[in-house]
C-alpha cells in the first residue's frame, strides 16, 4: 500500500482521512437532526455529547488532512486545466477547508457560551473557547448551522466536480481519491 | 464583714459579665452579598461546569477563640440555581433535581467545629436538601482583617448528589451527570 501521495495518485492516508471526514459529517448531521427532535433528557444529553465529540474528531482528523497536505505538497492536475478552472478548484478546495475547520471549532464556541464541557468522548476536557454569554450562544448556533448549509453547497459542488471529471472528462480525478480504486493504466 | 458585700457584688458582676461575653463571645457576622458567593462545580458526560446560587443567607456566628459558641446556619434558595444555559437550569430546578417548588431551600447548619490550624477550621454539620438530610463536613478557611470588622471565609466540600435525591430516574445514571458536586464558597464577612 502506497501511504503517501505519490505524482499521480493520493496515498492511504490522504484518502482515510478525506473518506473518514465525509462519513463523520453525515454521521454528525443525523445525530444533530436526532438530538433536535429529542425532548430535554438523559438521551439528548447523550446524543449531543456524541455530536460534541465526533464534531472534536473531525477537527483533529481535518486538521491532520491539512497537514498532510502541506507536508505531501498538491498532486498535479491530471489533466491540463484552463486558468479559470484551476483557480476555481483551488478555491474550492480552500474554501472546504476552512469550513472543516469553522464547522466544529462554531459549535466548540457554542458549547463554551452555554457553559457546557466539550470532551474527546469523556477522555479529557477541552478549554472553553469563550465565556458562558446567553445571546453570543443563540447566535453561534445560527452561525453553526448557516456553516453546515455552506459546507454542504461546497461539498456537492466538489462531487460533481469529480463526477464531470470521472463521467465527462474521463480522468482520474476522482479514480485517485476513490478508496480502493487504483488509476488507469497510462 | 462589711467590706465582703462591695466584694461580693463585684464577683456577681463580673459573672454576668462572663455570662453576657459568653452569650456574645462568638462574633455574629453579615455576609455582604455582591462580594460573597456560592458556587458549585459538576460534572456532565465526562467534563466539569460551574454554576451558581444567587440568593442564599449565610447566618454565621464565628469566632476563632469560641468554637464552642460558634454556629452556622446557611439557607440557600434552590431556585436560585443558575448554569448559564436555561435548559440546564430548568431540568436543574425541576421535579427530578431539586424541586424547587416542593423544596425551595436547602439548609446547612452547623454547631461543632474543630481548628485544622493555619487559620483553617471544619465545620461539622448536617446539610438538608430536598427531603434528605445528612452529615457534612465542611473545612474552611477564615481571616479576619486586622480591626476584626470584616473577615473573608471560604472553603469548599464535595456531596453526593444522588445521597439527596438530586437526580430521579433516568438521572440516577452518573454516567453522563456525575455523582459528586463540590460546592465552593467565597464569603466577605461584615461584623454585625
Amino acid at each position: 500500500m502506497q501511504w503517501r501521495n505519490t505524482s499521480h495518485t493520493y496515498g492511504a492516508v490522504a484518502r482515510f482521512l478525506h473518506w473518514s471526514i465525509v462519513i463523520l459529517i453525515i454521521a454528525q448531521y443525523v445525530m444533530a437532526e436526532a438530538a433536535d427532535e429529542l425532548p430535554d433528557g438523559l438521551a439528548k444529553l447523550e446524543m449531543v455529547t456524541r455530536h460534541k465529540s465526533f464534531g472534536m474528531l473531525v477537527l483533529v482528523l481535518a486538521l491532520a488532512r491539512i497537514g498532510w497536505k502541506l507536508a505531501n505538497r498538491g498532486l498535479p492536475p491530471p489533466v491540463p486545466m484552463p486558468a479559470p478552472q484551476r483557480i476555481a478548484a483551488a478555491a474550492g478546495h480552500g474554501l472546504l477547508y476552512l469550513l472543516l475547520l469553522a464547522q466544529p471549532i462554531s459549535g466548540w464556541m457554542m458549547s463554551s457560551a452555554a457553559n457546557y464541557p466539550v470532551t474527546f468522548f469523556g477522555l479529557f476536557q477541552f478549554p472553553a473557547l469563550v465565556g458562558a454569554n446567553h445571546d453570543l450562544h443563540e447566535t453561534l448556533e445560527e452561525v453553526h448551522e448557516a456553516l453546515f448549509g455552506a459546507l454542504v453547497v461546497i461539498a456537492v459542488v466538489h462531487a460533481l466536480a469529480a463526477l464531470y471529471h470521472h463521467l465527462w472528462m474521463k480522468d482520474d480525478t476522482l479514480r485517485r481519491m476513490l478508496p480502493f480504486a487504483r488509476p488507469r493504466a497510462r | 464583714m462589711t467590706h465582703a458585700r462591695p466584694s461580693l457584688r463585684m464577683l456577681g458582676l463580673a459573672a454576668t459579665l462572663l455570662a453576657v461575653g459568653t452569650a456574645h463571645g462568638a462574633t455574629a457576622w453579615v455576609a455582604d452579598s455582591t462580594a460573597s458567593r456560592l458556587g458549585f462545580t459538576g460534572t456532565l458526560a465526562g467534563g466539569t461546569f460551574d454554576g451558581r446560587f444567587h440568593r442564599f443567607e449565610p447566618d454565621i456566628v464565628f469566632d476563632p477563640a469560641d468554637l464552642a459558641g460558634s454556629r452556622f446556619r446557611v439557607t440557600i434558595e434552590t431556585g436560585s440555581a443558575d448554569t448559564q444555559d436555561a435548559d440546564r437550569d430548568a431540568i436543574l430546578k425541576g421535579p427530578e433535581f431539586f424541586a424547587v417548588e416542593r423544596w425551595p431551600v436547602a439548609v446547612f447548619a452547623a454547631s461543632r467545629f474543630v481548628s485544622l490550624g493555619n487559620g483553617r477550621y471544619e465545620a461539622r454539620g448536617r446539610l438538608t436538601l430536598r427531603d434528605v438530610t445528612r452529615d457534612l463536613a465542611v473545612p474552611f478557611g477564615f481571616q479576619a482583617s486586622t480591626d476584626g470588622r470584616t473577615a473573608t471565609m471560604s472553603g469548599s466540600a464535595t456531596v453526593r448528589r444522588l445521597d439527596f435525591g438530586v437526580g430521579q430516574g433516568e438521572w440516577r445514571d452518573t454516567e453522563w451527570v456525575g455523582d459528586e458536586v463540590t460546592i465552593r464558597f467565597d464569603l466577605l464577612l461584615q461584623r454585625k
